[in-house]
This record gives structure tokens, sequence and C-alpha cells, in this order.
């Protein structure tokens, strides 16, 4: 009998356009979207900055020394126009007007202190809202340095090597699996359980409040079955409605890497493709399971007790912030999963997911995240069999 | 056979229902000790007002509501000790029952069909007969979403007789309906007591009542004013029509209670 409802309310929410967009396509279309922008936004940003030509603005001696090196420098380190100020109040105007991009200050006596050996200040103006113009005044002040540096070596009779006694060399022993597993990690179970939440929650009011509303409800109730029957049947779509959204985020995620190859660095490649295993992908199912049942088991109730389609959605809404929101703990590097935070629902589920994807999971941690879960979707189904039991929240 | 005896209906009143009902009570009776035996054969009648009870002793039949004293019987099963059998005699159809618009009829007859356990065999015959019956073929497979008002009311008409109920429940069936689509129903009705099988309707409408019914019974404000058969009422009746004899009835009631 639970098959027979869990069968037709399938075939009912596949036919509903409004769930299948939340359910399937806006899932399976995130990562593409998501990676897609960023690929495009960061490499036309950084192409852009690099050919942009630079005006930078200086007020010192017209012959000065770092004038006449910025003149100097190749021209693959981007165009650049040197222009000369006779006060600092005019180049601040043209800064300010974005007329030039990088003003500098050098004292009058700029040269006659690099000659005699001592410290020759240079002060660099910039506006931080213009970004990347601080980089590229870095950029060229290092280079004018190092040359600089050189030069002084050499008249100096000295060799670099001789001024460096200690030679330091910092060398990272966790994995590339582990440092996106605990780094990044987190976006990936945030994503499933954001998805898996919304994938729940038009199924559940339409499936609740829907059939309430349109006043098909009373005649399901006075069919020979049970109760419990028809809440379970109903259930079952919720909650596979919710894991066929995440099952679908991963698809897109997977269609991302293997097909619209949008991540190019093959390294970072090669770490997807070993975070991506089966075995990873089960034991995520594992932990996602119950998270979903409890995320029906707690949307559940409120459809059942809501009059219309509307005052379940205001509801429920809000509660997504409520249920979702703890998954971004994830993307803190410092927050790690220990016998608090396995207590913690949603948020043992994302730190689980990071240490499973880090490769770095405690067995004995899983099992009180998974029991915990456990227990609060079966505390969810509960209070939802007493609502659906309840007769004057079912019918109208 | 239907046998409803000191049927008692309370509801649990919320606080904002408390407030909009202005009143300080913490418990609404919706009916109160009604009793009443609808004979196979027979079609029986509830009338009553807006508010009177007819609903909530409809849905306490149908096993929707559980009483909160009193006793059913449908077809001599105990219908507050076993829901489940006493549905499977029963056929339910309101006037506000709406049904699933992504699905066809013949998804909707299935579902129906295995919800009452009907072995294929049967549930194809009859399904057949019913669709003969109210010429049902050409939209058979359409989504009920696409399908006019009469249309959609033969797809309830046939969700209700797929299990071929002994006893069959209507409440305000006609209402929001057009004289057409009424039609279907008053001739389903009429078919069920031609076929031997138990009717119970509710309406507020005199001339259904007096067109359809054999016995008939009054009540107000949950409280049973008349019971009896649709001659006696006729025979005992004080004004000179049917709806102003109902009007007085309950107006006398109103009267007695202020």
């Amino acid at each position: 009998m639970i098959f027979t409802i869990f069968k037709k309310e399938l075939k009912d929410t596949l036919r509903d356009r409004r769930t299948l967009i939340m359910m399937l396509v806006i899932p399976t279309l995130v990562f593409p979207i998501i990676l897609n922008v960023f690929v495009g936004v960061s490499s036309s940003f950084s192409e852009e900055a690099a050919k942009k030509k630079v005006k930078i603005g200086y007020v010192g001696a017209p012959d000065n020394y770092i004038s006449q090196k910025l003149n100097e420098l190749p021209e693959e380190m981007g165009k650049r126009e040197i222009i000369f100020y006779s006060d600092t109040a005019t180049l601040f105007k043209d800064l300010r007007s974005e007329s030039i991009q990088i003003g500098m200050f050098m004292p009058d006596d700029f040269n006659r202190r690099m000659t005699r050996k001592e410290p020759a200040p240079v002060t660099v103006f910039f506006n931080a809202t213009d970004m990347g113009m601080k980089d590229r005044a870095e950029i060229y002040l290092e280079e004018i340095q190092r040359q600089a540096k050189e030069n002084r070596y050499i008249e100096m009779d000295l060799k670099e090597s001789e001024l460096r006694p200690i030679e330091v060399e910092y060398q990272n022993i966790a994995s590339g699996k582990e440092m996106i597993g605990k780094l990044a990690g987190g976006i990936l179970p945030y994503i499933f359980i954001a998805f898996g939440f919304l994938g729940c929650m038009y199924p559940a009011i339409d499936l609740f409040t829907g059939e309430k509303e349109r006043g098909t409800i009373e005649t399901l109730l006075t069919t020979p079955v049970r109760r419990w029957q028809i809440l379970f049947g109903k259930m079952g779509v919720v909650v596979l409605s919710g894991l066929l959204a995440s099952t679908c985020a991963l698809l897109g995620l997977f269609l991302s890497i293997e097909v619209f190859d949008l991540v190019k660095d093959p390294e970072l490649l090669n770490i997807i493709h070993e975070i991506l295993s089966p075995t990873f992908i089960l034991m995520m199912y594992g932990l996602l399971f119950p998270l979903t049942v409890f995320f029906a088991g707690t949307m559940i109730p409120i459809a059942v007790y809501a009059k219309s389609f509307k005052e379940a959605q205001s509801i429920i809404t809000p509660l997504n912030i409520v249920m979702v929101l703890p998954a971004m703990v994830g993307f803190f590097p410092g927050i790690e999963l220990d016998a608090v935070t396995a207590a913690i629902p949603v948020v043992n589920i994302v730190l689980a997911t990071k240490e499973l994807i880090a490769g770095t999971l405690d067995f004995s941690l899983l099992l009180i995240s998974f029991g915990v879960m456990i227990a609060l979707a079966v505390l969810a189904v509960t209070v939802s069999y007493k609502r659906f039991d309840k007769e004057t929240n079912v019918i109208m | 056979m239907i046998e409803a005896l000191n049927l008692r209906k309370e509801f649990v009143l919320t606080k904002q229902q408390r407030k909009e009902l202005n009143t300080t009570d913490k418990l609404a009776i919706a009916v109160n000790d009604v009793s009443f035996t609808c004979q196979p054969g027979r079609v029986f009648s509830l009338l009553g007002p807006n508010g009177a009870g007819k609903t909530t002793t409809l849905r306490m039949l149908s096993t929707i509501f559980k009483p909160t004293s009193g006793s059913i019987k449908i077809v001599g099963v105990d219908a507050i000790a076993h829901p489940q059998e006493a549905r499977k005699k029963m056929g339910f159809l309101t006037g506000s029952t709406g049904l699933y618009a992504r699905l066809t009829p013949n998804e909707v007859l299935k579902y129906f069909a295995d919800l009452y356990e009907i072995p294929k065999a049967e549930f194809e015959q009859r399904k057949e007969e019913l669709y003969t019956l109210l010429d049902m073929h050409d939209f058979q497979g359409k989504r009920i979403g696409k399908l006019s008002t009469g249309m959609k009311q033969k797809v309830s008409i046939c969700r209700t007789m797929i299990h071929d109920p002994e006893v069959v429940i209507f409440d305000e069936p006609t209402s929001g309906l057009d004289v057409i689509t009424a039609e279907n129903i008053i001739e389903l009705i009429r078919s069920c007591r031609e076929q031997g099988k138990t009717v119970i309707f509710s309406s507020h409408i005199m001339s259904e009542v007096d067109l359809l019914c054999d016995d008939l019974a009054i009540i107000h404000k949950g409280e049973m004013l008349f019971n009896g058969t649709m001659a006696s009422f006729k025979q005992e009746m004080q004004a000179e029509n049917l709806t102003a004899e109902f009007i007085r009835i309950v107006n006398a009631t109103q009267n007695e209670t202020t």
C-alpha cells in the first residue's frame, strides 16, 4: 500500500514543472554555471589587468632614478606611461579622478641619497578601489629594487649568497586532497545540503498542503489505507526528491569536470578525481540520507498544519535559513569534527563530509554524527505522524 | 445499512478560534446525540443549514473523524473499532472534492482500485462499465486539469463507485455545479437506490431532497430536529411547501434557544 501511494505521488511530482525545475534543473546547472562564471571572471580580470595601460604620475626631480627605471622596464611587465607632476596637489586630484592610476613621490635629493648609499624614500599613492594597481606598483618597485641591489653588490664586490646565512625551505606535508578537503571541502556538502532542502521543500508542500488545498485528501482518507501508510508513501517521495536534487548537483559537478572541461589545472583535476571515488559517494549518501529524512520530517508537520501553499512556503522558507545556515560552518577552515560538533545536526554532516574528502575521518565520530542524525530523523518522523494523525490538521 | 447511535463530536477550540467565535468555551460541540438508520435500497437525506453539523456527521460515518462518543455500524461493521473494514464497504463523494489534476482518469481510477485492492480483471470490467455508462471513453487518457467541470464530475463518480460500494455517502454533492452536471449526480443516486445500495446525502436544497429522498433527518446546531420518512414529513407539514417547512422548523428551534 505504501508503494502504491509512493508510485502515484512520484508520478504526480514528476509532472509538476515547478518541482522539476527546483529538483532537477537548477541543481544540475548550479556547478557548471558557478565554475563557468568563476573561471571566466578570474581569467578575464587578470587578462584585462595585464593589458591595461597604467598611468603613473610622480613628483620629484625630472631625472630621478625611479622614473628613469620605470621607463626602462620591459613592456611585458605591462604598458605604462610616466607623467611628471610639479606638485602633489595636482597629482592627488588626478589620482582621485582616475586620470592616473598610481602616484609616486620622491624627494629632490633622491638620486644623491642613492649615490651615497643612504635609504632613498618613495611614497606610493594608490586608490584601493581601483583593483590591482597597488600590486602593479609593487611589482615595478620590487624589480627596480632588485636591479639596484644587484648593481650595489657588484660595486661593493659582494656575493649575494654570502649575505644570506640561513637558507630556509618550507615543505607542506599535507596532500592536495587533504588541502582541498580541509580548506574548500565545506562547499561540496553545503551545496548538497542546500539543494537537498530545496528538493524536499516543493514536494512536501505539494503533497501535503497541496492535497489539502485541492480537496483530494478527504477522499484518500476514506480509502482502506491507514494514515501512517499514506504518510510514509508521501514522505518517501519527499525524501527521494531531496536526494535527487543532491544527486543532480553531483551530476552537475561531474558534467563541469568531464564534459564541459571547466577545471583546467591537471593537478587539481587529479585531486578531484581522487576525491570523487565510489566509496566517497556511497558514504556521502549514507550521511545525506538521515539528513534528508530529518529535513522531510521537519517540513511535513508544517505542510500538514498550513492551510495554503503560500502559508506553508512562508513558514518553510525561513526554516531554510535556520537549517542550511549551519552548513556554512564548513567554510571556516579551523572548525573540525570532534565529540561536540559531531552532536550538532547539519554541522556534523558538513564536517564529516569535509573529513571524508580529506581522507581523515575518525570512524567513532562518524558513528556519533550518523547516530545523532538517525535519532533526529526518527523524532521528526514521529512528529510528522502525530501531526498527520490529528484530524483537524488534515482536513480544512 | 448505516446505523448511527448517539453520535457526538467535540472540537477543542484554539485561542485563535475562540477569539474568532467570540466565545470563552474551550470546546465546540459540532454534533450532539444524533441517531439515525439508513436502509439499503433507500435514499436518506441529511438536511440542515450551513454549519448545522451535516459534514461533521458524514465525516464521522466515513471514518475521517472519530466520534467523541456514540457508535457507527456500516453494513454491520463497527466503523470505530475497524475503520479499514468499514471503508472497504463505502464510497464517498463531496461537492468540494478535488481530483489529481496532473493525472489522467485512467491513472486516478487505477490508483483508487489499487488502494481498494480490487483484482485487475474485476477493475478492468468495472472501469469499462462505468466508462460506457458515463460516456467517458473519449477523455480517459487526458490530464484531469484539462477537463471540463462536467467531465471531472464524471471522473469523481467513477472514482467513488470503482469498488462497487454497498454504502454511498454524498456530502452536498451538487454544490457549485450547474444543472446539467448536477444531473449526473442525481442519476447516480437514483441508480444506487435501484441497485439496493444504502445512500446518504446531505443537502440544503429542498427541491433535490424532494426529488430523491425516501427518508430524511433535519439537524441544526448539531441537534436532530426531525428523523422520519419523507411521507411522514409531508404529512406533518404545517407550512405550504417543503422549503417553507424546513425554514419553519429551523427558526422554531432558533426562537426556543434565544
